[in-house]
């Protein structure tokens, strides 16, 4: 998952020792940032024997409605489409029900993989390529009907209109058979595949309910692989793998504005880009559901608020900014203020995205330099100067797969670079060997955001005492994603960032450092990483069984940043966010990197 | 003069002076006779001084820093800020320390007072500029104008009033992201044109009124004898735009370009406060913009550039009424 959000999540991980990325503070003898919430891996369990219904916490109060805020808008809250942050929490966890879903185990403080209209995390065939998922009985729609095998056939099928219901997740098109050809049930006739983007006559592509790739087969669906994909159990919990009943799909980009409810909340009213209401779901059947519950009455979400405004709401904690809540990430002030007044309202966690700079390999082709550069970067003043809250909002890095991921292997590399120490000695010296004394490095700043300036400001100071000449150059909030992901941009060094879809590396190398993607338009491989033996490496992992998947992800991290010190690590992204007082159950999903609505109450 | 001309023109504005006529009647220049008043009007005197306490600010902000032993944008975001990313001295968490007056500015740690001072350079230096430009091109074209009967009159005129149309707002916006284009690769450069673009722009937003005004006043000015008398002798016109004509139009340009100095003041810091002013240098419109988040827990960080702006803004004002009244002898107060 791209990081999309403009505003992104933040937290504190245990696992990492937090004491030196609090240095600087404590004039007063005090450090009130030294503790940290001892959070979980994000979602490295499954149980496929989980069953509901879910008990509701004893404090919880029957009734309310629960306000959420939050400065940003989701982009759309169609099923297939919904492949942001915020709107996959609001759709998973509250109204659509997919194949699985996560459960935020409270003991371990981690979320766990679970059947949800499946009655388990799905039968795979013993060549890997086909996948059996049972479902449940008595799975009703908000108005009474019967969800079948066939609306989550017909689901899967409409997700492969990329071109008409764009911005959604890709993996279908990948390893599904027939991927790369069906084109959804849409374009169903030639003249309709001809107005497709880039249309090819002789790539054979075809469209319409005809699709074999996907088949239900009485309470039975069942989903026939090009490729073995050992992680689609994990995938199936995308709203992708949720029933659609296709008589109420007459206009597909019509469909979000009224989404058929399957979980415990159906919706109301939605006016996008400014508010969706969500009342209760009498047909959703608690027993059926290992991972919801039913408690408020309602949901309330406001979106595109003022963020100083909404904080000092949640913040005063009167009346009805009781019940509030955001998922927005705190502002360095507000974080200040509660964390005195109310630390119960502030919640923190992590956040399944890492965030890098990333050298193009077709420019900085030396590993010395690249390694150079890791020395080089001011870490703890660019994360200041940029207003990030180190230990709240970020986190230092060291592996590029985040705290949490199944399979991770924690190494350090370049040796000793805990992701966070500066050291111009050590650069200076890995420059001079490779004979690069002096090499410029280029990269985008936004120059109408304070905060990227400030950022550059405290970079091209840190670069120039490690003898590197530095060179920013400008772009604007508006262009800077066109700019990162020219292809043909007049600079050598990217950031970027990106979340795990589920918690392996199986959403992360295939997706971001396959040499097929390399030096393509538009950077689906932001540092055109092309090496013949990481694809082969690559390639040999997506044949693994599934259990051993993982761990070869976590171990093909650690060979690529030590064999070609591919990214620099500029730290995980991390979450906290405020709520009222009476609001219960708000926790930080570590898959999402946003609270689980699902089990949320009032008190 | 004929006798219509007289009646249009009315009788003669009466010659009042605030001095008691006393024997000696030495003839005194209308300027004179401003400048008199003006030294006589007690606030004027105050806002003057306000102002001249700016500019030395303005002139002398290196070495004013070097006084206090503040650097401009030396913070080092490491060793100045807490874990909360605040000052680790002097406002809002510890007492005032005279390290940093004004205190350091949150995630950054740069010293607010250096930038305060810097910010009055910015601000001066880009306002004096535009309005010293615009003030010329309005003369100059105001004169023109009124003087060329016909298509040239007929041209600048138009010419202002198209100017008049273009929403200043949406150009200033609009142009910055050119400039990024043009010079996105060479920091240096885009900080320089950002700044010339912002005089340009400033300027040529500003000159419209003063020529429509000087305009107004050739034209009744151009009928009197003594330009009729200097056109018949001979003389050059440009000698009678600058020698003949200008002279008599100092009152309503002095009076002019005292009140859009604090305009353009205004102006320069809502650019930069809506991100399109000036980049790389300390400007008091975008320490607002990074101050408002952090009002409620350090109102010190908003405080010192608003009070730059008011105090500023308020002295050149009132200097300009001062002004305007010292040269309009129709005036009292």
């Amino acid at each position: 998952m791209q990081l999309k959000r403009t505003v992104i999540a933040a937290s504190a991980i245990a696992a990492l020792t937090l004491t030196a990325a609090c240095g600087g503070g404590g004039g007063g003898g005090e450090d009130p940032a030294g503790e940290f919430k001892a959070g979980g891996g994000a979602g490295a369990g499954k149980d496929a024997t989980a069953e509901g219904p879910l008990e509701i916490p004893s404090d919880a109060k029957k009734g309310g409605t629960i306000t959420v805020l939050s400065n940003n808008a989701p982009h759309t809250l169609d099923p297939t489409r919904t492949y942001y942050v915020d709107s996959g929490a609001i759709m998973s966890g509250l109204v659509t029900r997919s194949l699985t879903q996560y459960v935020y185990d409270q003991k371990s403080g981690d979320s766990v993989l679970v059947p949800d209209l499946a009655t388990d995390l799905g039968q795979v065939s013993e060549d890997g390529l086909t996948w059996t998922f049972e479902l449940k009985d008595g799975i009703k729609y908000e108005d009474g009907t019967e969800a079948t095998a066939e609306d989550v056939v017909y689901g899967i099928k409409r997700s492969f209109a990329i071109d008409t219901l764009t911005d959604g997740p890709t993996y279908q098109t990948t390893f599904f058979k027939d991927g790369q050809k069906y084109k959804g049930p849409f374009a169903d006739t030639d003249a309709e595949l001809k107005k497709l983007p880039d249309y090819d006559p002789s790539a054979g592509w075809y469209g319409g309910e005809d699709y074999d790739g996907v088949e239900a087969d009485g309470n039975k669906v069942i989903i026939h692989l090009a490729q073995p994909f050992p992680e689609l159990d994990y995938y199936a919990s995308f709203p992708v793998f949720s029933p659609i009943p296709k008589a109420k799909d007459k206009d597909p980009l019509a469909y979000e504005s009224h989404p058929m409810a399957t979980g415990p909340y159906k919706f109301e009213s939605y006016k996008p880009g400014a508010s969706l209401k969500l009342v209760k779901n009498d047909q959703w059947d608690p027993d059926t559901d290992p991972g919801r519950f039913q408690a408020a009455d309602a949901f309330d979400f406001k979106f595109a608020q003022d963020t100083a405004k909404l904080e000092n709401q949640i913040l005063g904690d009167k009346g009805a900014a009781q019940s509030m809540m955001t998922y927005d990430d705190v502002t360095p002030p507000t974080y200040k203020s509660i964390k005195e007044s109310a630390p119960d309202n502030l919640v923190e966690g992590t956040s399944p995205c890492t965030y890098m700079y990333r050298p193009d390999q077709t420019k900085i082709t030396e590993k010395k330099v690249r390694e150079a550069i890791s020395w080089a970067y001011p870490y703890q003043a660019a994360w200041k100067a940029s207003g990030e809250i180190v230990g709240v909002t970020i986190e230092p890095g060291t592996s590029l797969l985040p705290p949490g991921t199944a399979g991770r292997v924690e190494y350090q590399y370049p040796k000793g670079q805990d992701g966070q120490t500066t050291d111009p000695e050590k650069a200076k010296a890995l420059l001079k060997e490779a004979g690069a004394e002096g090499f410029e490095l280029k990269w985008y700043y936004q120059r109408d955001d304070e905060n990227s300036v400030a950022k550059k400001d405290q970079m091209v100071k840190g670069f120039e005492a490690a003898g590197f000449k530095a060179t920013p150059v400008a772009s604007t909030d508006e262009t800077i994603r066109d700019d990162e992901s020219n292809l043909d941009a007049p600079i050598n060094l990217r950031y970027g960032g990106w979340c795990s879809d589920w918690p392996s590396g199986g959403s992360w190398f295939p997706a971001q450092w396959i040499g097929s993607n390399a030096n393509k338009p538009g950077m689906p491989n932001p540092t055109n990483f092309k090496e013949a033996d990481a694809d082969a490496k690559q390639a040999e992992i997506l044949k693994l069984d599934a259990d051993e998947v993982p761990a070869a992800w976590g171990e093909f991290d650690k060979w690529m940043q030590e064999t070609y010190m591919v990214e620099i690590n500029a730290g995980y992204d991390a979450n906290a966010f405020i709520k009222g007082s009476l609001v219960g159950g708000v926790v930080n999903d570590p898959v999402k990197g946003m609270p689980s609505f699902s089990i949320m109450y009032l008190k | 003069m004929t006798v219509s001309e007289v009646l249009i023109q009315g009788p003669d504005d009466p010659e009042i002076s605030p001095e008691p006529r006393t024997g000696d009647v030495a003839g005194r220049s209308p300027m004179r006779i401003a400048m008199d008043r003006l030294l006589s009007d007690k606030v004027a005197m105050i806002c003057a001084g306000i102002v001249l306490l700016f500019v030395l600010i303005a002139v002398f902000a290196p070495l004013l820093c070097k006084l206090f032993g503040v650097e401009v944008r030396a913070g080092d975001p490491v060793t100045d800020t807490d874990s909360f990313n605040y000052p680790v001295i002097g406002p809002p968490n510890y007492g005032f320390t005279w390290e940093a007056p004004l205190g350091l500015e949150p995630n950054s740690g740069n010293d607010l007072l250096a930038e305060w001072f810097y910010g009055a350079r910015t601000s001066l230096l880009v306002a004096t500029i535009a309005t010293v430009v615009s003030t010329v091109v309005g003369v100059v074209l105001g004169l023109i104008a009124g003087y060329s009967r016909g298509w040239g009159d007929r041209v600048i005129t138009f010419v202002i009033d198209l100017f008049l149309t273009l929403p200043f707002l949406l150009v200033a916006i609009a142009i910055s992201p050119m400039l990024v284009e043009r010079w996105r690769e060479n920091p240096t450069m885009l900080d320089n044109a950002s700044l010339i673009a912002l005089i340009v722009i400033l300027s040529i937003f500003g000159w419209m009124g003063l020529a429509r005004l000087i305009r107004g006043e050739v034209i009744s000015l151009r009928e009197r004898e003594f330009i009729e008398a200097a056109y018949v002798l001979g003389m050059p016109t440009h000698r009678i735009l600058f020698k003949e004509l200008l002279p008599n139009l100092v009152a309503p340009i002095v009076v002019s370009f005292s009140l859009s100095l604090p305009a353009t003041i205004a102006a320069e810091a809502t650019l930069a406060y809506l991100g399109v002013g000036v980049t790389g240098r300390p400007s008091w419109g975008q320490t607002i913009l990074r101050a408002q988040s952090w009002f409620d827990e350090y109102p010190l960080y908003l405080y010192a550039p608003i009070v730059g702006i008011v105090v500023l803004v308020f002295a050149l004002n009132l200097l300009g009424d001062a002004i305007r009244d010292a040269f309009d002898p129709k005036s009292f107060r």
